[in-house]
């Protein structure tokens, strides 16, 4: 059982005296208790306290590396029954048997027709990790050796300690399993396992003698032990195996968490579909080494494919490589369809392509793993990125054919992919993959691309704009570029803020170019709907307007001066948070801001590939919301805090108040990741502990429901976070029912003082 | 200290749900343990494998373990009835895919008929699957409700778009049993079961499509789709996601290159049938480890290993 951090408080020296690194005796058992750092850090802790603590606080489940060198595995260190309440850790491995019953020449041939089996998919090597060595008497050392050339991971199996002993002592170096230990055997076999530092594992009958055995070598001090819970049937070997997991996660014996072989070879009996039928259910119920008769490319195929999506980090996507992927017998003169690396988009492209027939070089660039569109509204997907991979793949040397087809969901990128790779003819392909067939059969990108090849020789040739991107601003040049601020009459006033206010602060999140009419608003420099959308924010009372120029590459920095000079200029100067992908354009918005209602904000940095912008935050004197995730969401709070103490140091660093970075645990969505919620919720407090400031895209949380549920779900969580200690959320303020919580909870917070009509100030 | 096993049967139990009449009638469903943990409680109702037909006819025979078995046969009725002499085979699943509108736009009458046809030729229990166009597949299920009311099939399935027609008719009026298809989504799966039990149909003749994926291809989140949605019917009792799971298998696995790609171009990879097969047995034991009540497959060799596997954990 998980012990908690009060208790290990308990026995703590309690004199903070910070030589364990962390600043409090409390802080230091907070980490302990979720595996962060060992007790031993603690100098001044009893021993007593540390044998006790040590023992409670030992993973569920320990890891276990077998074999040497580049063929070392790890096995085991598994946390959760369920890979969707965390995730699976370490891939099961397969292996195939040799034994002394057979003759050279069959050793020989099954050894070599597991080299067919070796292939790459999704970045990860495909083949049969190790060799399965059984038998009795001399012939196995020889029989072992032989497995340990091929440079596979050797398991040797056997109950006769001499044979064992000898085979171990030839191979050792190679970090063998040696499989044997039962109750009649398992102190010398211990002896050779111990002393060759390898895994030993634990056979017997029944569950019991296994038991028993693995309590008798625990005693003797050996804990480097694997499982071999193969029974007399498959449904005996399901139920130790089940039994083992569950004993250790779920009920906390540590005796059974180790990880576990499953022979197959004896369960199916010769019968090898029925072999697979028994690969898959243990790949998913709790074999870490499972052992086949034999392995062919029929059944390699879908149980590596399996296994590789069942040890998929539930949160992290998965990825494809980038590069170029020819399709159908593509090559150099066949025309390129690009799209990210998010595997199941490659999947469905790739898969429809092929069934189209029609040869084509598929391109897949970094995107972090997202899809399409999430990808480009992070900036992960723009014409930079695209021009970024096109040189470090050097994809104009390598294709002759000029086409380049988008994704018809990024047709906005046209126009700026078109400037930065001026050689080729950029062409709107499908918005959905099954579309594609269609489109490649019918030959309408070939229309496309030539239309677009005739616009480009029409026009005149432009001069190459030679863009410096580490140049800097030049503010007048910018300054001079945009239109006339337009004053209008909204009939609203930004009524003047107390900057030291303690009261929640809302992000209005209205002005978003993924909104049709605000982007239609930007690519026009038409004020009016701007103008609007910050009227209702500002009536609806809120304190922060958020602005989203989208990527914005070409125009960013005038862009992002014009909208914060509109916005500042017809509502009092009210305090915005300046919100794009592009760097050049913040800096210029903060240029013009003026700070009499709060510093700008930059949203938003992250502890990953956008760390930078606390960099440009503190340069700036700016507020800078910074989330914590790098790439992917967090997995757990130990990780949120990781990211956030990250950020936290670099900005304290550069000479920011701590109060100008405002932690962002990045809300989840429900529908989806329901069973995270706490733990954000948990991360909120957490900042708040440490007196840190936070907020979020709060409303995420609703994703997807309806509409009528929408401010129902939006205000309690918001209820329930500002408990937790969040100090602002970027929400929707014409949600009436969500500001009047907010409005609420700042009075039982004592933010606001009460009064009868507290809800109309 | 001894080994202690701490048993884990719960409470709550997954609908037990009868397809089929007389002898060869079949019931999915009812165990309270996650699926094959027959050491925690017994389970009354082991799994079941479908055949599926498609009315494509010996179209649908893309390797020759198929063509050879269905040799012989005329008529979708001829392979239907030579698919129940299949060993482990329990129902059969009539697929009438060429209805879609972008296909051969089978007419629902002729649908009808060739349902019928198969009812009257099979004694073993019908699942009927639908062309995935949901406003021809609301009126095919209609009107083949209708004609075989008694025979107490499945239809595959009522969807977000046309779960009302299809739960009135199929559900409420000829009482047959309603399939509820949902993407890979615990979420929805629960709406459209909410949704059906509220329009009337009884929630004892309600059976879940959760979604399905070839392995390899995203059946991540079929995995933990299935894993949570019988967690949530056991652990937290949650009536809305008690119904016995249906995973079509085949549909999936024959549309993926390993199934597809021919040996001359592939050579490396071996048989194409035996990569099939391979891919579909693989598949539906992961479907079944995750808490399908049924899979339906389509080759006699893998119905027959996915049976054996289900005998021999059972």
């Amino acid at each position: 059982m998980a012990v908690k951090g009060l208790d290990i408080f308990k026995l703590s020296p309690k004199t903070n005296c910070k030589e364990c690194g962390s600043p409090t005796c409390m802080a230091f058992c907070m980490k302990v208790a979720q595996g962060a750092v060992p007790i031993e850090q603690c100098p001044h802790m009893s021993d007593e306290a540390k044998a006790l603590l040590s023992e409670a606080t030992a993973p569920a489940m320990k890891t276990i590396k077998i074999g040497a060198g580049d063929a070392e595995i790890t096995l085991g260190g598994e946390t959760v029954l369920y890979r969707h309440d965390k995730t699976f850790v370490s891939k099961n491995v397969f292996a195939v048997p040799v034994c002394t019953c057979m003759d050279d020449a069959a050793v020989d041939a099954k050894l070599e027709s597991l080299k067919k089996i070796d292939y790459e998919r999704i970045g990860e090597r495909e083949f049969v990790e190790s060799i399965y060595v059984h038998g009795e008497g001399d012939k196995i050392v020889d029989l072992a050796k032989k497995a340990a050339a091929t440079g596979r991971v050797v398991i040797v199996e056997t109950t006769d300690v001499d044979a064992a002993k000898a085979a171990i002592d030839a191979i050792k170096d190679t970090k063998p399993v040696l499989c044997g230990a039962t109750k009649d055997n398992f102190a010398a076999m211990n002896e050779i396992a111990t002393a060759a530092g390898i895994a030993l594992g634990v056979c017997g009958d029944s569950i019991d003698d296994i038991y028993d055995t693995i309590k008798a070598l625990e005693d003797a001090g050996n804990k480097n032990l694997i499982i071999n819970v193969t029974g007399a049937d498959v449904k005996e070997t399901l139920k130790n195996a089940v039994f083992c997991r569950r004993g250790a996660i779920k009920d906390s014996d540590k005796s059974l968490g180790y990880p576990s072989i499953v022979n197959l070879s004896r369960l199916a009996k010769g019968d090898l579909h029925l072999q697979t039928a028994f690969a898959s259910l243990f790949t998913l119920k709790y074999g870490s080494i499972i052992v086949m008769e034999d392995m062919t490319m029929a059944e390699a195929l879908p149980l590596y494919g399996l296994r590789q999506n069942i040890y998929t980090d539930p949160q992290k996507p998965m990825k494809v490589e980038p590069g170029i992927y020819p399709i159908n017998g593509a090559g150099p003169d066949d025309p390129c369809i690009l799209t990210v690396d998010f595997a199941l988009t490659y999947f469905l492209v790739s898969g429809e392509i092929e069934r189209s027939k029609v040869p084509v070089n598929l391109l897949i660039t970094d995107a972090s793993g997202m899809s399409v569109l999430t990808a480009w509204a992070a900036g992960k997907f723009s014409s930079s990125t695209v021009k970024k991979f096109f040189d470090e793949f050097d994809i104009a040397s390598k294709i002759n054919n000029r086409t380049l087809i988008l994704p018809g969901k990024v047709a906005v990128m046209k126009g700026e992919i078109a400037d930065k790779l001026p050689e080729w003819n950029v062409v709107v392909g499908t918005r959905e993959a099954v579309e594609i067939v269609k489109y490649l059969r019918d030959g309408e990108y070939v229309k496309a691309a030539e239309a677009a090849a005739a616009s480009k020789a029409d026009a005149p040739k432009a001069e190459a704009k030679v863009v410096d991107e580490n140049a800097p601003l030049d503010f007048e040049r910018i300054a001079a570029s945009i239109p006339e601020i337009k004053k209008v009459d909204m009939g609203v006033t930004y009524k003047t803020r107390n900057v030291d206010s303690q009261k929640f602060i809302t992000i209005g999140e209205r002005i978003h170019c993924i909104s049709p009419t605000i982007k239609a608003a930007f690519d026009n420099w038409d004020p009016e709907p701007i103008l609007k959308r910050a009227a209702e924010q500002i009536a609806a009372g809120a304190t922060y307007l958020d602005v989203n120029i989208g990527p914005a590459e070409s125009n960013g920095p005038e862009l992002m001066t014009w909208a914060v000079k509109l916005l500042q200029e017809n509502f009092n100067n009210v305090p915005l948070a300046l919100d794009t992908a592009n760097k050049k354009a913040i800096e210029a918005g903060i240029k013009v801001y003026n700070r009499t209602n709060g510093k700008p904000i930059v949203n938003s940095a992250d502890a990953g590939s956008r760390i930078d912008n606390i960099n440009l935050a503190a340069a700036n004197d700016a507020i800078v919301i910074a989330l914590c995730s790098a790439d992917g969401i967090a997995k757990d709070n130990e990780e949120r805090m990781m990211h956030c103490h990250k950020m936290l140091d670099l900005g304290m660093s550069l000479g920011m108040e701590s109060d100008d970075l405002w932690f962002d645990p990045l809300f989840l969505v429900v529908k989806g990741m329901q069973d995270k919620q706490m733990d954000v919720l948990n991360a909120i407090k957490m900042f708040a502990d440490e007196g840190l400031k936070s907020t979020g895209g709060l409303s995420n949380n609703s994703n997807g429901a309806p509409k009528e549920v929408r401010p129902i779900m939006d205000s309690t969580l918001v209820a329930m976070c500002m408990m937790q200690g969040l100090t602002s959320a970027i929400v929707n303020p014409c949600d009436k029912r969500l500001m009047e919580t907010i409005k609420s909870a700042d009075i039982f917070k004592n933010n606001e003082l009460y009064s009868d009509s507290y809800l109309d100030m | 200290m001894a080994f202690e096993a701490k048993l884990q049967a719960f409470n709550s139990k997954v609908n037990a749900v009868t397809l089929g009449t007389g002898d060869k009638a079949i019931t999915i469903g009812g165990q309270n343990v996650m699926p094959f943990y027959t050491f925690d409680a017994a389970i009354e109702n082991p799994q079941k494998v479908g055949v599926e037909i498609s009315d494509l006819g010996m179209e649908m025979c893309t390797v020759d373990g198929l063509k050879d078995f269905y040799a012989g046969c005329n008529t979708v009725v001829d392979m239907a009835k030579k698919a129940e002499t299949i060993e482990g085979a329990s129902f059969i699943c009539l697929h009438l895919e060429s209805a879609d509108p972008n296909g051969a736009d089978t007419s629902v009458e002729d649908c009808v008929k060739l349902a019928k046809d198969v009812a009257d030729a099979i004694s073993m229990p019908l699942v009927v699957m639908g062309c995935k166009n949901v406003d021809k597949d609301a009126e095919i299920f209609n009107k083949v409700s209708e004609a075989l009311e008694g025979k107490n099939i499945l239809v595959l399935s009522a969807r977000e778009e046309n779960y009302k027609t299809v739960g009135a008719s199929a559900g409420l009026a000829y009482g047959q049993k309603v399939g509820a298809e949902s993407a890979v989504d615990i979420n929805l799966a629960k709406q459209l079961n909410t949704m059906l039990s509220q329009l009337g149909v009884n929630e004892q003749a309600i059976v879940m499509n959760a979604g399905s994926a070839a392995a390899g291809y995203g059946y991540e989140y079929v995995a933990s789709t299935l894993d949570r949605i019988r967690l949530a019917a056991l652990t937290q009792g949650d009536a809305q996601l008690a119904m016995p799971i249906i995973t079509p298998v085949s549909t999936e696995t024959y549309g993926v290159k390993e199934s597809i790609m021919p040996e001359s171009e592939m050579p490396e990879w071996g048989s194409m049938e035996e990569r099939a097969i391979e891919m579909e047995i693989t598949t539906a034991a992961a479907a079944l480890t995750g808490g399908a009540d049924a899979v339906i497959l389509r080759h006699p060799e893998s119905i027959k290993t996915i049976a054996a596997m289900i005998a021999a954990l059972n």
